[in-house]
């Protein structure tokens, strides 16, 4: 008499095509290893910026392709087509301000979870490389924004260019150079749009694809640093594993940033300047917001002339950056505990700070120049 | 650890109860928000900033925003959604005050906690908030605009009239914006210390636990699991389904900002093109004329004939009468 399996142990579509995958790549096991990763202390909020920086990429990439079907690269039709995305192409003006509001956020959240790997001491041993390899990606993040300026074409976009050709040319011995190459002519123009271009939507998303992956195989070969204060009591008995709880407060901290943006994108939509002329008019030049400080900074009287634009164009930012990638060779006390660590906490105090005043100041300064 | 748990200040209490409150009611609220936007009930004026952060702030200033806008005259924004936005945040705020109320006493202070504890949180906040966040605001703007003044001032005289405008504007900005950063952040410890002072007799009447510390951490994690997983997950992702659709069909598909240089003229839809229906007018329209091309063309040799019939007594009138005064036809006229 032959048997008859019941329903209930049949394996579904859908199982069977997991099962046929897994006996091809060992799914199963990856994704175990994937979700089953353990969070020292338990999940928490803090730990969310990585997950949410990486929705943001993803996001840009998506409103950055949707864009692409209908934007012209060149000196000619660049600012007019951007008009007829703002203005005529179905939604197309609440794609163009997400992917504006959404570099910003990306750079937003670039600082908090550096500031957040800063606060928490997660840069010290045996997590060196992945703050190396983080702080290449927060030069992409710059680097993405300083490009896609360039590509409406108008005269923000244009002058801004112009600005930070410019501050770039202060370079010893590579300066001239790479201003020239980026510029391809003596003036910002269609060689200018075409590299720009290609460096933001080739170039840069192909390096931090792969910087990314790196710095996540890093992060996990090493494991979460978990937080700096609770007992080895304590700790041990929040451990958790990254599935489902840290998983949900990412997938809460996506949400929130995807409508923080939605939400700038309605309150102040992308609006053009006039189209892109080498006469900048009445339009005072500046750069991108997160630039500003730099721009401000350069303004004072110490850092004006040749030596003093070098100075506050190159070398002390140059030397701040030096001093990050630094900070886990010459920092190699293992207390992690910020409020014991009084020169970390006052110096990122000192910096933020600074920022944003400077910030803040170069806004306040438009109405001297008006 | 214990001592610590009892020596615990009012303004710890107040902030590890609000801080992770907040976080906690946020997203839900912010889901919220993006929908008035796109549906556009929500207007939002100069003091945007403010008004953001003090609705999504609540439950301190669920109380507090009415009295602001009405005793001080402030204007924070137009449009049903401010309301309705701040109607929602009463239920959110109650529930998140639960979450993280019931944890908060369980992990941190080790005592049980009672019954309706978000109900009870949420109203002893909301009314310490109604009562010191419009003074907070008064002192804040009061001090902020003499610190502006006060650092003018002192920039105009002469002795530090030489120093360049960019100089002068961050140290004016450094000055009078440390004044009225160290006035908030005392005032907010203050506010902050008052929450925790007027939660603390809640705190005081939980009993304590005397469960592990691994048997607590066990207990509050599996307050925040579902008792139904699968329906807690569909329910979810129902409600973002919904909210998804809902902003897609409300979002305006040209911008609702038009700039100057921009703006759409109002043009009527042209009406559908009809070729059946056209060629049949038209075919009409060419009868008609035809016609009527047809009665002209009677009506002129109708007239040329009366002409030459004229003519001819014209001629014979002529000859018996060369007199007359009536005009001739033109046809009779000659250069």
């Amino acid at each position: 008499m032959s048997h008859t399996p019941s329903t209930s142990t049949q394996a579904t579509v859908i199982e069977k095509v997991v099962d046929f995958v897994d006996e091809r790549v060992g799914l199963k096991l990856l994704a175990a290893k994937m979700l089953n990763e353990p969070v020292p202390g338990g999940s928490r909020w803090a730990y969310v910026f990585g997950s949410v920086l990486l929705f943001i990429f993803i996001m840009q990439a998506v409103t950055g392709v949707l864009l692409m079907f209908y934007y012209v690269p060149t000196a000619d039709h660049a600012y007019a087509s951007t008009q007829y995305i703002l203005h005529d192409i179905d939604y197309g003006w609440f794609l163009l301000s997400y992917h504006f509001w959404g570099s910003t956020a990306m750079v937003v959240c670039v600082f908090a979870h550096m500031s957040q790997v800063f606060l928490w001491g997660a840069y010290k041993k045996p997590r060196e490389l992945i703050w190396l390899v983080g702080l290449a990606l927060f030069g992409i993040v710059m680097g993405f924004g300083f490009t896609g300026y360039l590509l409406p074409w108008d005269q923000r976009a244009y002058w801004a260019t112009t600005v930070g050709v410019e501050i770039l040319d202060k370079t010893p011995l590579l300066g001239d150079f790479m201003a020239r190459f980026l510029k391809g002519g003596a003036t910002p123009g269609q060689m200018t749009l075409s590299r720009f271009f290609v460096i933001h939507v080739m170039v840069l998303p192909a390096a931090l694809m792969g910087l990314a992956g790196l710095h996540l195989f890093l992060f996990r070969s090493a494991g979460p640093a978990g937080p700096f204060r609770d007992t080895p009591e304590e700790l041990k008995a929040k451990t958790d594993y990254f599935f489902p709880r840290q998983i949900w407060k990412d997938i809460v901290g996506m949400a929130a940033v995807f409508a923080c943006i939605c939400a700038l994108a309605f309150w102040e939509p992308v609006v053009l300047l006039e189209e892109a002329t080498p006469d900048p008019g009445d339009y005072h030049p500046e750069p991108e917001w997160y630039f500003l400080f730099l721009f401000q900074l350069l303004r004072l009287k110490m850092f004006s002339g040749e030596f003093g634009q070098l100075l506050g164009a190159m070398v002390l930012p140059g030397a701040f950056m030096a001093l990050l990638a630094a900070l886990p060779f010459i920092d190699r006390d293992p207390e992690r505990n910020i409020f014991k660590r009084p020169i970390a906490l006052i110096g990122w105090v000192v910096v933020m700070a600074a920022i944003l005043i400077f910030t803040i100041s170069a806004i306040i300064n438009r109405e001297f120049l008006d | 650890m214990s001592n610590e748990r009892e020596s615990m200040s009012p303004t710890q209490l107040g902030l590890g109860i609000l801080w992770p409150a907040f976080w906690t009611g946020l997203p839900i609220k912010l889901a919220f928000v993006l929908l008035f936007l796109s549906l556009g009930m929500v207007h939002f004026e100069t003091r945007i900033g403010l008004a953001f952060l003090m609705l999504l702030t609540s439950p301190v200033t669920v109380f507090a925003l009415p009295t602001i806008v009405l005793g001080l005259e402030s204007h924070i924004g137009e449009g049903a959604g401010i309301a309705l936005l701040f109607l929602l945040s009463i239920p959110i705020d109650i529930w998140a005050l639960g979450v993280v109320g019931r944890t908060f006493f369980l992990e941190r202070l080790r005592r049980e906690p009672q019954d309706g504890l978000g109900l009870t949180l949420w109203w002893k906040c909301a009314v310490v908030g109604a009562v010191f966040l419009p003074i907070l605001w008064v002192t804040v703007s009061a001090t902020t605009q003499a610190a502006i003044s006060g650092v003018h001032s002192m920039f105009e005289m002469d002795f530090l009239k030489f120093v360049p405008v960019a100089e002068r504007i961050s140290i004016e900005l450094t000055l009078w914006g440390t004044v009225a950063v160290g006035v908030l952040l005392l005032l907010l410890v203050i506010g902050l210390s008052l929450v925790g002072r007027v939660i603390r007799g809640t705190v005081e009447s939980a009993p304590h636990t005397t469960e592990s510390y691994q048997g607590l951490i066990t207990r509050w994690d599996l307050m925040r699991v579902p008792a139904d997983q699968g329906l807690m997950l569909t329910a979810l992702t129902g409600g973002a389904v919904v909210l998804s659709l809902l902003f897609w069909s409300s979002l305006p598909v040209f911008t609702p900002h038009p700039h100057d240089c921009c703006k759409k003229p109002d043009v009527k839809a042209a009406p559908a093109f009809k070729p059946l229906d056209t060629l049949n007018k038209d075919e009409k329209m060419l009868a008609q004329l035809a016609v009527q091309v047809e009665a002209l063309e009677k009506q002129k040799a109708e007239a040329e004939a009366e002409n030459d019939k004229g003519k001819g007594k014209a001629g014979k009138d002529a000859v018996k009468a060369p007199a007359a005064t009536a005009p001739a036809p033109p046809a009779a006229k000659k250069p």
